[in-house]
């Protein structure tokens, strides 16, 4: 996994501040601003491992997609010139993307687990789109709320971006469940991004993903957590109601931070461990923190797969 | 456990305010949306019995608060066992009491009634006359029967009012029984101060018998040629004997006396003496002893004297020449001139024999003589001040605690005339028309009293005060804005300056002698308490019985108990029993130390809140 761009500008990290780009309006600017801000921090930082730009201009040939075609040389040298782009490939990515209750956890302010990771899954899809790999998106909680096939078409983003800004926070989860399906209905290898706070049970996830990767996808596992549940933050007794279950604990925080800490720190140990033998990208994000690690670690997946 | 008021127990039903609030409290706590409750729930399995014990902890400590509270307001009282009854043995000891054969008899009835006290009741035994003296505290019936030995008896009076007084005294809020040994004089009541025994207590009197045939000298008066004894038969057999006086041990004169049944009369003695120790003896075998004589100071002992303060050249002539005017002569009162320095020498007794005392100067006189003169004069001497050269305002106001404030002030030298407001007035009177004399009296300078707390006697031609008098005390002082020496007036060159200074010295003084006769029991001097003659204090004094001890008319055992009834209704049922909870909540005030573990229940709260 790569390290995390140190030579970004601020001015540039200030707009992938997940504050800020709450603040924003339509998922595709949300999306927009934080692949074009993480692109530019990549232009000016020393770590050249990636990039997404065209490598050259190529005369156009029978049969080349005309969606390729540079009108704009067109008009000026009129001859027709395709953009060659040094990443572009054929790759099918699916992002799975986890709406179960737990994933509208908001706390006192901010984005909601569930808008930060509907950004995440944007902007990698915008990302995809610039090169112009097939991008689908499957959302889900307990069953398949919705579902977009891959595909690398003109709209596909467009599609992708106005169900992203549609999505509810739903019921139950079963991360183990979408996993299953998607494995099974996969006709060829891609990549997959599950974007999930992964509060369920571990072992149909883990069972899941194993499965993905047997099918020969590459995954890159994205753990959605808020800041509250890393630090627990809360004083005096309460009485905590699960946003799935409706499970009430009544708990004093400052006796059962400990334990509770010590619990999460073993599923975290759990995640990474299993996933890190089976070959997946487990990356924990804090909702309060940037998105250019997020698609950092994204960029680094897809270049091992080239 | 006991409450002295219960009714503020019912404050302990707020206890539901914690219960209830802790129920709720728990049921209220704030609904926190979480979204990994799952790992949250693995731990509280751990938590949850410390977080009851703290709120046990909490709920107990307000509950505590609470009930103490409620508690220290009804105050709570711990009702040991009643205290055991008390059976009080009251031995009369006055002198009516005595001969030995009678009060052999007094401490056998005193046995008796002590060997009839009830099984676990405690016995006391207390002697009495006027005074109670407590001969054996209460304890056991063998330590009273002790103790009887002990009782003698006395020159006193009987006063049943004083051992009455003494039950509460001995028996605290105890029931019990007075068993009153005495031979049931009449004269042992006070009619106008009559006692009140306490209602759980029941009275029984144990009566040794009459007086016998006794023959009082009730009292010796002397004049110029002969004393006077008034002797008085308490029995109803005719008495008769001879009554003498007896100087120096030697009889000097006596006179044979018969008196019938109950009667009373005066027996003339035809004696003069210029100063003498009297002793009135009469036969009376049988009888009384100690009324059978009385001691009488006779002589020059007995005219009242006057302390002349003075200073100067011819310290205090003119009031101590007036004075002299008197001798002689009915009323007559002696002068005794000296310095101001000299009061601080002497002793309170000395100054007592001074029915007077004229403040003509104050110089010479410090802080320790004019505290024994404002003693003195509180103690019923007279005072006379005059104004002069030689009396110092400051001195004067300082002398006592005039209330109000003594304010005099020198008045601007003019010629005064003095005018008496009420020719009636004991100084005036004797002058009759003659008063008018005085105006021709110029006064040249003087004082201005301020008359607040005073009564104005004559006044200056101006207005102001010139003679005013008040009380200081039980004694009289008289206060004369000008002076008696000649330097602010002419006042001595005026016909009307002896009777004045006269009669005004005269009426300061109330017209008393310093006595010299007491009761026994009551003399100044601790020695001298048996009936006798006595040298104290360089003055000769006289000590007698009440001689209506030996001769009051008895009452019968049935009225003594309905008296003492008669003045001890019994209390509203439960008065006592409330009197006594009353005073043993006081005595253990239990409240306090509920109010200051309430206070340590509520700081334990506080911690226990924050753990």
């Amino acid at each position: 996994m790569p390290d995390a761009p140190s030579g970004t500008g601020t001015r540039d990290l200030r707009f992938l501040d997940p504050s800020v780009i709450a603040r924003l309006g339509t998922m595709e600017l949300k999306a927009r601003t934080v692949v074009e801000g993480f692109i530019s921090g990549l232009h000016r930082s020393p770590y050249k491992g990636f990039s997404v730009e065209f490598a050259e201009y190529r005369q156009y040939l029978p049969g080349d997609d005309l969606t390729a075609l540079d009108w704009k040389v067109f008009a000026r040298t009129d001859r027709h010139y395709i953009k060659k782009f040094e990443e572009e490939s054929n790759l099918e990515c699916h992002v799975l993307l986890d709406v179960s209750g737990s994933m509208s956890y908001r706390g006192t302010s901010g984005m909601s687990k569930l808008e930060y990771a509907s950004v995440l899954a944007g902007s990698l899809a915008f990302l995809m789109h610039r090169q112009r790999d097939a991008c689908g998106l499957i959302a889900f909680d307990e069953a398949i709320a919705l579902r977009l096939a891959a595909s690398a078409r003109h709209g596909q983003l467009h599609a992708l971006l106005v169900a992203l800004e549609r999505l509810q926070p739903g019921r139950r989860s079963d991360v183990g469940r979408p996993l299953q399906l998607l494995a099974e209905a996969l006709v060829r290898r891609g990549m997959v991004v599950l974007i999930s706070d992964l509060l369920d049970e571990p072992e149909p996830i883990i069972t899941g993903l194993k499965h993905l990767r047997f099918r020969g996808s590459d995954v890159v596992v994205f753990q959605i957590r808020h800041p509250d549940e890393l630090t627990f933050p809360f004083q005096g007794a309460a009485r905590f109601t699960d946003l799935e279950s409706a499970d009430t604990v009544v708990a004093d925080p400052v006796g059962v931070r400990d334990q509770y800490l010590q619990e999460l720190a073993r599923l975290h140990s759990r995640y990474e461990q299993e996933l890190r033998g089976i070959g997946v990208d487990y990356v924990p994000l804090d909702t309060s923190k940037p998105l250019d690690f997020a698609l950092m670690a994204y960029l680094a997946a897809r270049s091992r797969r080239k | 456990m006991s409450f002295l008021y219960p009714a503020f127990l019912i404050g302990a039903v707020a206890i539901a305010v914690p219960i209830v609030l802790h129920f709720l409290k728990r049921e209220e706590a704030p609904s926190v949306p979480f979204s990994a409750v799952r790992l949250l729930r693995r731990s509280q399995v751990d938590r949850a019995p410390r977080r009851r014990l703290r709120d046990m902890l909490l709920l107990a400590a307000r509950i505590t608060a609470l009930l103490l509270l409620a508690a220290a307001f009804a105050r709570p009282y711990v009702q040991g066992a009643a205290p055991s009854p008390l059976h009080l043995i009251a031995i009369d000891r006055s002198y009516s009491m005595g001969g030995e054969a009678r009060f052999s008899r007094a401490r056998d009835l005193a046995r008796e009634a002590i060997d009839a006290a009830p099984a676990g009741a405690r016995v006391a035994v207390v002697a009495f006359d006027e005074r109670v003296e407590t001969i054996a505290e209460p304890g056991t019936a063998g330590a009273a029967r002790a103790s009887l030995a002990r009782v003698t008896p006395g020159y006193g009076t009987t006063q049943y009012r004083a051992v009455l007084d003494a039950i509460r005294e001995l028996a605290g809020s105890a029931p019990g029984r007075l068993v009153v040994v005495t031979d049931l004089q009449q004269s042992g009541w006070d009619a106008e101060n009559r006692p009140v025994m306490p209602g759980e207590w029941t009275v029984a009197v144990k009566d040794i018998g009459p007086v016998p045939s006794n023959v009082a000298v009730m009292a010796v008066a002397s004049s110029a040629d002969r004393l006077v004894a008034t002797l008085r038969n308490a029995g109803q057999a005719p008495r008769q004997g001879r009554v003498r006086a007896i100087v120096g041990g030697r009889e000097v004169i006596g006179t044979p006396y018969a008196l019938a049944g109950f009667e009373t009369r005066d027996f003339p003695l035809p004696w003069s003496t210029a100063a003498a120790a009297v002793t009135v003896s009469i036969d009376d075998p049988g009888g009384l002893v100690p009324d059978n004589e009385r001691y009488v100071v006779l002589g020059a002992g007995r005219i009242p004297k006057a302390l002349v303060l003075a200073s100067g050249d011819r310290p205090g002539l003119y009031v101590s020449r007036a004075l002299q005017t008197s001798a002689g002569e009915e009323g007559a009162i002696e002068a005794e001139v000296v310095a101001g320095a000299r009061v601080s020498t002497m002793t309170a007794d000395e100054l007592s024999g001074y029915a007077v005392i004229a403040l003509l100067s104050t110089r010479g006189l410090d802080h320790k003589g004019r505290e024994m003169l404002a003693a003195q004069v509180r103690e019923g001497a007279g005072l006379l001040v005059t104004a002069s050269p030689d009396v110092e305002i400051d001195v004067l106001q300082a002398m006592a605690d005039w209330q109000p404030r003594l304010e005099i002030a020198p008045q601007p030298d003019q010629a005064l005339t003095l005018a008496a407001t009420d020719p009636r007035h004991p100084i005036f009177r004797p002058f009759g028309a003659l008063a008018a004399t005085l105006g021709q009296v110029r006064f040249e300078r003087s004082w201005r009293v301020a008359p607040d707390g005073w009564s104005v006697i004559a006044r200056f031609s101006n207005g102001s005060a010139a003679l005013v008098e008040r009380t200081l005390g039980r004694g009289r002082v008289v206060l004369l804005a000008s002076d008696l020496e000649r330097r602010w007036n002419d006042l001595p060159l005026h016909p009307g300056f002896v009777p004045l200074a006269l009669e005004t010295i005269r009426y300061a003084s109330g017209g008393r002698a310093p006595t010299r006769e007491y009761l026994a029991g009551h003399a100044p001097d601790r020695q001298a308490q048996a009936p006798g003659l006595y040298g104290a204090a360089g003055r000769l004094i006289a000590v007698n019985v009440d001689a209506k001890e030996g001769v009051s008319p008895r009452m019968p055992a049935e009225a003594f108990v309905k008296l003492v009834q008669q003045q001890s209704p019994s209390p509203p049922p439960g008065t006592n029993a409330v009197a006594r909870a009353q005073q043993t909540e006081a005595r253990q005030s239990y409240w306090r130390y509920g109010l200051l573990v309430m206070i340590a229940a509520l700081v334990a709260e506080s911690f226990v809140g924050r753990w």
